[in-house]
């Protein structure tokens, strides 16, 4: 046994609700309304606590919570970087604080920043034009599609397909289905990679275009990328490149040179941006020349250095994906990350998560089948559970890896440690990892037994909905 | 600090790659990467790095070159005074830098906090069930199409909205319908309100969804919704109601008017001006549960038979359900959320409503001492309103809005004549300024 | 092993069928184990009509979600509303109390077309 403290929560008290605490009905309207009664509601009842008892509260609540300040959280795919702490104190500088309808010429820094960051994002990514208005990385997929399908319209070209590897993120297909495309899954090679012969043959007339991940979802680099993305062309359809694991490359392989003509920037991931618990994420959207003119507007250019910048509505662009400009506090954090990085530090963050990865991987006693892999490995926890084995590791003081997912390793772990971890913290999430392997099934299934709250019934949360607080007062009437 | 020439935030010695790199059986880190020659990349972008203390000066200095402009702005973002609080609780690193809670049993305190938010909504809009964030308005207005799409398959593909919409939601909207039948049709509106009797020869049982506005983009407030709503029941269409967390406090409740959707702007709490960035509120029916898009959380027991939080109903989620799945969405506005319960909780039910009255009575009061302005006309729409107001102006309004802007303000041009101009608790002491800079210009 | 009564029919999309003149229609033992618990059935309502091999309503683990293909086709006339508050039936009881739909065949030859139990048997394994 390697570990034999609890990591993690000492008691196991709840906190309780703020309507448990203190709530309050307020009559609204009456005499002193401003409004006439008919224009109102008749009472509000909501929690009504003092400040200390608030600020008590929530710092409750966030002792019950993991971070990546807490601790390793090598979810993979999900890219959980440090979040350094000064691009906070940059995003809340008082003047950037603008209201979105801001004439150009009183918002220069504003869009100077907006204008920096589109460039950027374009030198990383290979790309020759950039728009920041996705709020998160599925709007930018969701973009990016709609950009590909304004392109073919605009050719008179009616194409009605996306091609998707099997392996690819949820997001890849539900965008495409959102903007009216039926999917076609691409099958992996034995490899673990695109099966090109399978493309071949998907491939044609209908194709709009293929997304992918490069490296794959395991880690893998599409070695035939040159080969993909000419068969693609070749058909009349269109490159996208999904962002999420571009932490892995930085610096040594650009989408724009592999052949993509279309990508999104996961910030959160590769930039360092806080994901705050789920959001708000940014997924700016880079293109290639000839599909600049469909990007969403406004995007901002400069006139001249003297006139400074502007806002201006791409020729013929596929008009808003979000009602303004984005998520722009997340985009001033991710400007910032990159500026403090620079040239060699984004190079280094690629070659320390994928020596991470790999040195993680050769701690692991699970197999890894797919190799060799870059910034994240699928392990397979074989004959045992691997949503048991993750929760487990929960009692040894980390947070675990994706489990079971992607679905082309079985009882799949997708751990990806990130740059941000030394060598002494992954030897003890391998020291997690291999204890995990070590227990028997019966502690696999009762774990966690360490954490804030024991193993938790998803069953009874999915076939008894109960989402507010009103309906858990009409449950303990029922009850009643 | 580890290395000059590396990421800052990386950890490694150099003694501890060698024996990483020993571990692992390969000489250099190069080696690892399994990249064709052909697609090589020579890492040079050009971006030369900088101290942490140089970019806060650097980025200082860039912000400095906004102009400090009093905002008398709204048009869908809003600025309310955000209580120190918010930020020094959010800020918490065990909230901001975490994941979405895909391991519940050491996330309950975000959680608890995304259910608690989701509660109060519940209690604002009168319907059971709100998600725990949509990106913004636009995008939650968009979904709620979407949703009415999915739920209204049987009866129509018209989706009717007003006269009055900002052209970013219209926008967003029309590219969230692109991949569907769903057409967009406009209504009229009568003297900045639904024009019901306009709205009631165009709806049809084609129609799916009407949505309205309560405030409207203009800030009026609407005074038939019920007859909105019974309009949207009569031909068996959703009624989506678009309003925002203050507004919600005082206006009538949805659910009185029959609302079956409410979507809007819920960082008008929680968030300052953020150049639009928003949270976007998002409550429904018991019946459309398993048609809603986004995050759920909901209440289980665990093994301890202790009341436990989890994510909920992932099956409509895009990982599981992938091209069916009621939405695309992943990555949501969490942390947004978080920031809009500690301000909801923080002002608590009086000061709540109190602050959504000074929406009212402010607004007012300006409206009415531009009124008596040479030149002015205010309120345009014979309504009450809620923070904002329409201004006709006789000189030409892009030529007084930019005069303002030498004086230090800035207020929306909505028509070669008309202004528009947002009244908040983050503004008002400064309506003075704003009187004497109209005076000064006109 | 998992039980698979010789008395119906089987589709390899592991739904099954009783050729009775109004057939009963559910889910195998082995569709469910593989399911896992089941947390929401969707069904058609009364009076829909079935076509052999198309969708008909779609069944909810935690983490999956499966569509139900019609085994035959037909008008239905009743549909299980126990499922609908106590879902967990499926889990429990595939072939009695978890039933879901009840049909009227449009075509009886079509059974004959269908997996008997020893060759669904076959397949499963």
């Amino acid at each position: 046994m390697i570990y034999d403290q609890a990591r993690y929560v000492e008691n196991g008290q709840y906190e309780p609700l703020l309507s448990e605490k203190e709530t309050t009905e307020v009559e609204v309207g009456g005499d002193d309304s401003p409004l006439p009664d008919d224009l109102t509601r008749d009472s509000v009842e909501l929690p009504d606590l003092s400040e200390p008892e608030l600020a008590r509260h929530y710092t409750r609540l966030s002792q019950m919570n993991w971070s990546i300040d807490s601790g390793p959280y090598p979810l993979g795919s999900c890219t959980m970087k440090y979040n350094p702490k000064f691009t906070e104190d940059v995003a809340a500088d008082p003047n950037g604080a603008v209201h979105p309808d801001r004439s150009a010429r009183s918002v220069q820094g504003t869009l100077k920043l907006l204008h920096g960051l589109q460039e950027y994002l374009a030198k990383i990514g290979g790309m020759d034009a950039v728009t920041l208005q996705p709020p998160a990385g599925a709007a930018g997929e969701f973009a990016g599609i709609l950009v590909a399908k304004a392109y073919h319209e605009a050719n008179g070209d009616d194409r009605n397909e996306v091609i998707i590897p099997a392996s690819a993120h949820g997001t890849n297909f539900a965008s495409a289905a959102m903007a009216g495309y039926d999917v076609v899954e691409l099958p992996s090679d034995e490899d673990g990679r695109v099966d090109v012969e399978a493309l071949e043959a998907a491939v044609g007339d209908d194709t709009a275009a293929l997304m992918l991940t490069n490296p794959n979802t395991v880690g893998l680099f599409e070695r035939d990328i040159e080969q993909i993305a000419e068969t693609v062309h070749e058909a009349g359809g269109l490159l996208y490149y999904d962002g999420a694991n571009l932490n892995a490359l930085l610096g040594r392989a650009r989408p724009g040179d592999m052949g993509f003509d279309i990508m999104h920037y996961n910030v959160h991931k590769t930039f360092a941006t806080p994901h705050g618990g789920g959001g708000p994420g940014a997924g700016p959207v880079g293109v290639v020349d000839e599909l600049a003119e469909f990007l969403p507007s406004p995007r901002v250019r400069e006139r001249s250095s003297r006139s400074g910048y502007e806002l201006f509505d791409p020729e013929r662009s596929v008009g808003k994906v979000h009602g303004f400009h984005g998520n722009w506090l997340v985009l001033v954090k991710a400007y910032a990350y990159i500026a403090r990085l620079g040239d060699e530090g984004l190079l280094d963050a690629s070659a320390k998560a994928v020596l991470n990865a790999n040195y993680l991987g050769s701690q692991v006693e699970f197999d890894i089948p797919y190799g060799p892999f870059h910034h994240e490995f699928a392990a397979t926890s074989g004959e045992k559970d691997a949503a048991n084995v993750a929760k487990r590791m929960l009692d040894y003081g980390v947070h675990p890896p994706t489990t079971k997912w992607p679905e082309m390793v079985p009882e799949a772990m997708l751990t990806e440690p990130t740059e941000i971890e030394s060598k002494k913290s992954l030897d003890d999430l391998a020291a997690a990892f291999n204890a995990a392997a070590g227990d028997d099934e019966e502690t696999l299934a009762d774990a966690p037994s360490r954490t804030t709250a024991r193993r938790i019934d998803q069953v009874s949360a999915a076939r008894n909905p109960q989402l507010s607080w009103r309906a858990l007062d009409d449950e303990s009437d029922d009850d009643a | 600090m580890t290395s000059e020439r590396g990421s800052p935030y990386a950890p490694h010695a150099d003694a501890e790659t060698v024996a990483m790199l020993d571990a692992i059986g390969v000489d250099d880190v190069e080696a690892l990467f399994d990249i064709p020659e052909g697609v090589r990349f020579d890492g040079e972008f050009g971006i030369e790095p900088r101290s942490e203390q140089a970019l806060r000066r650097e980025l200082s200095a860039l912000f400095a070159k906004n102009d400090d402009l009093t905002e008398f702005m709204g048009r869908g973002h809003y600025d309310h005074y955000v209580p120190s609080i918010v930020d020094n609780l959010s800020q918490r690193a065990e909230f901001l830098t975490s994941y979405t809670q895909y391991q519940p049993e050491i996330t309950q305190g975000f959680l608890q906090a995304l259910f608690e938010y989701q509660s109060m909504l519940v209690e604002l809009t009168g319907l059971p069930v709100a998600n725990c964030s949509m990106y913004d308005s636009a995008t939650a207005l968009a979904e709620a199409a979407r949703l009415a799409n999915r739920v209204r398959q049987v009866s129509g593909t018209r989706v009717l909205v007003p006269e009055f919409l900002r052209s970013g939601k219209r926008g967003v909207l029309d590219n969230y319908l692109a991949g569907t039948e769903m057409t967009v049709e406009t209504y009229p509106m009568d003297d900045g309100n639904v024009d019901v009797g306009a709205l009631s020869e165009l709806v049809d049982d084609e129609t799916a969804m009407i949505y309205a506005e309560n405030p409207t983009v203009r800030g009026s407030i609407e005074e038939r919704l019920a007859d909105v709503g019974e309009l949207a029941s009569e031909n068996d269409a959703l009624f989506c109601l678009g309003t925002d967390l203050v507004a919600l406090a005082l206006l009538e409740e949805p659910a009185s008017v029959g609302a079956d959707v409410v979507v809007g702007e819920a960082g008008v709490l929680g968030l300052p001006s953020a150049y639009g960035m928003g949270l976007g509120l998002f409550a429904t029916r018991e019946e459309y549960l398993r048609q809603v898009p986004g995050r759920l959380v909901g209440v289980s027991e665990d093994a301890a038979d202790k009341r436990a939080y989890t994510l909920t109903l992932q099956t409509r989620e895009q990982h599981i359900r992938r091209e069916r799945a009621t939405s695309n969405i992943c990555t949501n506005q969490a942390w947004v959320a978080l920031r809009a319960a500690i301000h909801l909780a923080w002002l608590g039910p009086s000061g709540l409503v109190d602050l959504a009255e000074d929406c009212v009575r402010d607004a007012a009061d300006l409206a009415e001492r531009l009124d008596a302005l040479l030149g002015l006309q205010a309120p345009v729409h014979d309504r009450y309103h809620f923070r904002e107001f329409v201004v006709r102006c006789d000189q030409p309004a892009a030529a007084i809005a930019g005069d303002l802007e030498s004086e230090g303000f800035a207020v929306h041009v909505v028509g070669e004549h008309l202004l528009q101009v947002c009244i908040t608790d983050a503004n008002a002491h400064d309506a003075d300024g704003l009187v004497a800079a109209f005076e000064e210009v006109l | 092993m998992f039980e698979v009564p010789d008395d119906l029919r089987y589709v390899e999309s592991h739904e099954w069928t009783s050729t009775d003149d109004v057939a009963r229609i559910g889910i195998t033992d082995f569709a469910q184990d593989e399911l896992g618990d089941v947390v929401f059935v969707e069904l058609p309502d009364e009076g829909d009509e079935l076509a052999k091999g198309e969708e008909f309503g779609v069944v909810e683990s935690i983490k999956a979600v499966s569509d139900l293909y019609a085994p035959i086709s037909g008008t239905v006339v009743g549909v299980n509303e126990a499922l609908f508050d106590q879902p967990e039936l499926v889990n429990d009881d595939p072939y009695a109390e978890g039933w879901m739909l009840e049909v009227e065949p449009a075509d009886e030859a079509e059974f004959d077309e269908l997996l008997t139990a020893e060759e669904y048997r076959e397949q499963t394994e």
